[in-house]
């Protein structure tokens, strides 16, 4: 089975910043999506269960390959990572065109994405790349089944799931039921280091004419600030049980909220 | 693997290993730390994390299944453990200091025999060569091994041993010819755990590392195939020598990961807590305490990561490298952690805190694997021995 | 210039959600300050209730009549519907809005493929602005990004655009007067590639979702088990909210997934966010810290939660919870 993860490098949660252009600034120490290591571990499961392999294909500067390594080193087969300088300041439009321009040179059965991006991101660029390749979209996987020719997903829904089929290749969104990410092991590090990591500009993947990247941005960034004080933090210590509520309440009265 | 490069820099491997022993001591071994101490219970589930994340592989070669690490490779994972729970840490130590007999001098056959189940970390490996007459004084064992045939004979008792109780091969030294020299008169040999006539006779309740099971084990006409013998006969005291020689520093990597859990956790708290309307960090006497805490254990980190290079290289004065590091280091946990404690005041004497802990699993760092008076000969005779 | 489309999310039940009521009422909004006709899209396999109620909000609401729903996740149906509508009509919509619900992400994201336009993601306020700066007369979107950290403001470097619209942004406010639905059939329809829904399981009551709920009780490792979680359900019960969790919660059996809040599962912005024994470590604040109101009860009086909370209790949860019960029931009786 060829299973491609899309897997975004995002600053570590909590160390976000904006640079001085105003946009996220990527030098800040890079980490997996989180929600792309749910995908990726049930794309080892599937590597562990039936061979073939998984490739790491990710938009993002060429510098940020620590991120990549650890993926690797959690047992992916190789890496592909889309890096132009056009595509700073890319929009969600773009990242869907690049990626999906990148899937169309790689051989794959299925292509796995994760639920939306700490650093902003929506989820929505699994739906715009499937979509673009005009493959099947299964979202909100919280498990994952190939067969023969095609693949089965429980797609989480507001009353419990639905069970959905489609042909491969499909492109299948994943959520964190789908398995806690293993821990690369000490032999997966060290292997990590002759996979191979390869480069390509939007050239090499036949976007060098298109309109996508910084320049060709579909939204733009005005302004940032930090948000409203929340004020201090009233503190309740040392009562009893029933004055501990007369509290909460009248501080719900007080505020107006009941 | 790669060996080190010069200037005591760390490879890239070495740095990819240590952090990600970190992140698994963070978010696997510490929140278990205080529950192991209290409970004084062998964390076994560690022991199979351990294993199943290929660091208990570690200081094993890869044609058996290890990953053939270098000496300072181990003891940064010691280290990265111990920080968060010095019995976790001991359990890969106890394995290197266990296996370096039969690394050192065994055949092929024993090897292929015994190493592949140590690498998984399926097995566990103990050192059995104190007594309870027989400390500092090693070569005054008299735990005795008589041939009879294609096996010999085991009695004794061996006192104090790491994982004595957990193990499922124990490397004992035992006296071979009463009749030679004090050097010559011992062997070394791989006793299974499950043989005949072997037994745990006592469990230990220590001060620190609680949840390491300290044992007396009872040799009882054990009977042990000659094939399990390590080296020559007589050569087992040298080998325990060379042994201790390697092993060392991993206790000091142990004292140093303690050392720095505490200062981690002293600066914390230091940032944290407030008095006189400031965090205590802000005032000099507390900075005072933290940054001699900082330059004692980083100073025992630095001499450990030369030591492990000299060793490594083959310094013929091993035995001076690995001695100065594990007294060193041993002395900083101990003054660090106690230094630890002394700022969380009186909150670090509860056990609610981890420096308490700390600074008892501390103590163990200066007693085992020789006392810090002997590593004081070891040192002393080497420099003796240069100006003669 | 084309006008603002408004995307109605149709539940289970045929019934149109709150989230689309309130996407109606910014929309319209937006649409007076930019002098702009809004409309209503609800396309589904019987869209007639949905349409009908979104008139409330909107004066049109075009509905379309989409068996393939039935069998087919709805998404992808919708998007190929509505791209078909946005094709064929006189004049395309300038901005499509959506709910930004795990349906409306998927909505969004294939739309914006068939027509070939941005999105902004997780609006948390909406205004018009005039042309300025080079930037053409447009929606300006704020968003709170990484866990709400910050607050930006974005705009369309174009004149068209999908906004995707938190939950609890603006109160759904009707109309005086009803709106009409107009009936559309759309041709050239791009069908999406096939997706087949094999079995619908039912395993839990379609409670309102929680991203929807005025006032969450949520509970974290503190509450211990699930039998303390029925003692939040009966707060939320009385504060007419929902139960909410943290990953901890969750990891260890006792809720389910759909109620984590955090990192990794829902964002919330209620008016009340009422925690119990929840810690408040980045996993789990940032999916909850715009809330207006966070009121947190925790053992450790130095749980992070301290930090943010607006008040913070220190008591042991087991008895707060009934003590706040009986103090409400009090109240109300």
């Amino acid at each position: 089975m060829r299973i491609v993860v899309l897997v975004k490098p995002v600053p570590d949660p909590g160390e976000e910043r904006l640079g001085a252009d105003g946009r996220l600034d990527r030098t800040v120490s890079a980490v997996i999506n989180g929600n792309d290591e749910y995908v990726l571990e049930a794309a080892l499961q599937l590597l562990d269960a039936n061979g073939g392999d998984v490739t790491l294909l990710s938009m993002a500067p060429a510098g940020i390959t620590d991120p990549i390594r650890k993926a690797l080193a959690m047992g992916a087969t190789r890496a592909v990572l889309v890096s132009d300088p056009a595509l700073v300041g890319a929009c969600a439009w773009s990242t869907a065109q690049v990626l999906a321009a990148a899937l169309q040179t790689l051989e794959y059965d299925l292509v796995l994405v994760g639920a939306d991006t700490s650093d902003g991101g929506g989820g929505v660029v699994g739906a715009a790349v499937a979509t673009l390749l005009h493959h099947p979209y299964l979202s909100h996987a919280r498990k994952i089944e190939p067969f023969e020719g095609g693949v089965r997903v429980e797609r989480l829904s507001a009353s419990g799931h639905d069970v959905l089929e489609a042909a491969l290749p499909a492109v299948v969104g994943g959520t964190q039921l789908l398995g806690e990410p293993r821990y690369p092991t000490l032999r997966g590090i060290m292997g990590a280091r002759s996979k191979e990591i390869a480069i390509r500009t939007l050239a090499e993947i036949g976007l060098a004419d298109r309109a996508v990247g910084g320049a060709h941005a579909t939204t733009t960034l005005l302004d940032a600030r930090p948000p409203a004080s929340r004020g201090s933090t009233r503190v309740v210590r040392g009562a009893d049980p029933a004055a501990a509520a007369a509290a909460i309440v009248d501080f719900l009265v007080e505020r107006r909220a009941i | 693997m790669t060996a080190a490069p010069a200037l005591g820099r760390l490879t890239d491997d070495q740095r990819a290993i240590r952090d990600a022993v970190r992140t698994l001591a963070r978010e696997r071994v510490a929140p278990r730390a205080a529950e192991i101490d209290r409970s004084a219970t062998f964390p076994e589930d560690l022991r199979a994390l351990l294993a199943e994340q290929g660091i208990l592989g570690l200081p094993f070669p890869e044609r058996f299944g290890g990953l053939g690490a270098d000496l300072l490779t181990v003891c940064l994972a010691i280290e990265a453990l111990s920080a968060a729970c010095a019995t976790t840490g001991l359990i890969l130590a106890v394995q290197e200091l266990g296996a370096l007999p039969l690394l050192l001098a065994g055949t092929e056959e024993q090897l292929e025999r015994f190493v592949p189940g140590l690498a998984a970390g399926r097995d566990l490996i103990a050192f059995a060569l104190t007594e309870a007459d027989a400390g500092s004084d090693a070569a005054a064992v008299r735990t005795r091994a008589i041939r009879d045939g294609e096996s010999y004979v085991v009695s004794g008792t061996k006192r104090f041993i790491s994982h004595g109780s957990v193990a499922h091969l124990v490397i004992v030294f035992a006296v071979t010819d009463p009749e030679a020299d004090r050097r010559r008169r011992i062997s070394a040999f791989v006793v299974e755990t499950d043989s005949p006539g072997f037994s745990v006779s006592r469990l230990e309740h220590k001060l620190g590392i609680r949840g390491s099971p300290t044992a007396e084990l009872a040799f009882d006409e054990v009977r042990v195939p000659v094939a399990n013998r390590i080296g020559a006969e007589g050569d087992g005291f040298d080998l325990a020598m060379r042994t201790l020689d390697r092993s060392r520093p991993g206790i000091a990597a142990q004292a140093i990961g303690i050392a720095q859990g505490a200062l981690d956790a002293a600066a914390a708290y230091a940032g944290q807590r407030r008095q006189f309307g400031r965090a205590i960090g802000e005032f000099q006497l507390v900075q005072g305490l933290l940054a001699d805490m900082d330059a004692r254990t980083e100073a025992a980190r630095q001499l450990l990561y030369t030591a492990c290079d000299e060793i490594e290289h083959g310094a013929p004065d091993a035995g001076r490298w690995s001695a100065l590091c594990k007294l060193v280091a041993g002395d900083a946990a101990m003054a660090v952690t106690t230094d630890a404690v002394q700022v969380f005041g009186g909150y670090g004497y509860l056990d609610d805190f981890p420096v308490e802990r700390m600074m008892r699993d501390a103590k163990i760092t200066q007693l085992y694997e020789g006392t810090q008076q002997i590593q004081r000969l070891v040192i002393a005779r080497a420099l003796l021995a240069r100006n003669a | 210039m084309g006008g603002i489309w408004v995307v109605g999310e149709v539940d289970g039940d045929g019934a149109l959600t709150k989230l689309s009521c309130e996407a109606a009422t910014a929309s319209r909004l937006l649409g007076e300050a930019a002098m702009l006709d809004v409309r209503g899209v609800v396309v589904a396999a019987e869209p007639d209730a949905a349409a009908a109620s979104m008139t409330a909000f909107l004066p049109v609401v075009i509905a379309v009549r989409a068996p393939e729903a039935l069998e087919r996740p709805a998404a992808a149906v919708v998007a190929a519907r509505v791209a078909a509508l946005a094709g064929a009509a006189a004049e395309p919509p300038a901005y499509v809005v959506v709910g930004a619900t795990p349906d409306g992400r998927d909505l969004a994201g294939a739309l914006a493929a068939l027509l070939g336009v941005g999105i902004l993601v997780g609006a948390t306020g909406l205004a018009w602005a005039d042309a300025a700066d080079g930037l053409p007369a447009g929606p300006r979107v704020e968003m709170q990004p990484f866990g709400g950290r910050v607050v930006t403001t974005s705009a369309f470097t174009g004149e068209r655009g999908i906004i995707l619209l938190r939950p609890n942004m603006v109160a759904a406010e009707p109309l005086a007067a009803l709106g009409r639905v107009e009936a559309a059939a759309t041709q050239e329809i791009v069908d999406p590639a096939p997706v087949r829904v094999v079995e619908r399981v039912v395993t839990q009551s379609t409670g309102p979702a929680i991203e929807d709920a005025r006032v969450i009780v949520a509970g974290g490792r503190g509450v211990g088990g699930p039998d303390g979680f029925s003692g939040l359900a009966d707060l939320a019960g009385l504060l007419g909210g929902a139960v909410g969790a943290t990953r901890a919660a969750v990891d260890a059996g006792w809720v389910d997934y759909a109620i984590q809040i955090g990192q990794t599962g829902k964002t919330v912005k209620p008016a009340v966010y009422l925690a119990f024994g929840v810690s408040g470590a980045i996993q789990h604040k940032v999916g909850m810290q715009t809330s207006e109101i966070i009121v947190a009860v925790n053992r450790d009086p130095d749980a992070p939660i301290g930090e943010f909370a607006d008040l913070f209790v220190v008591a042991d949860l087991a008895a707060v919870v009934p003590a706040l019960a009986s103090a409400l029931r009090a109240r109300a009786g």
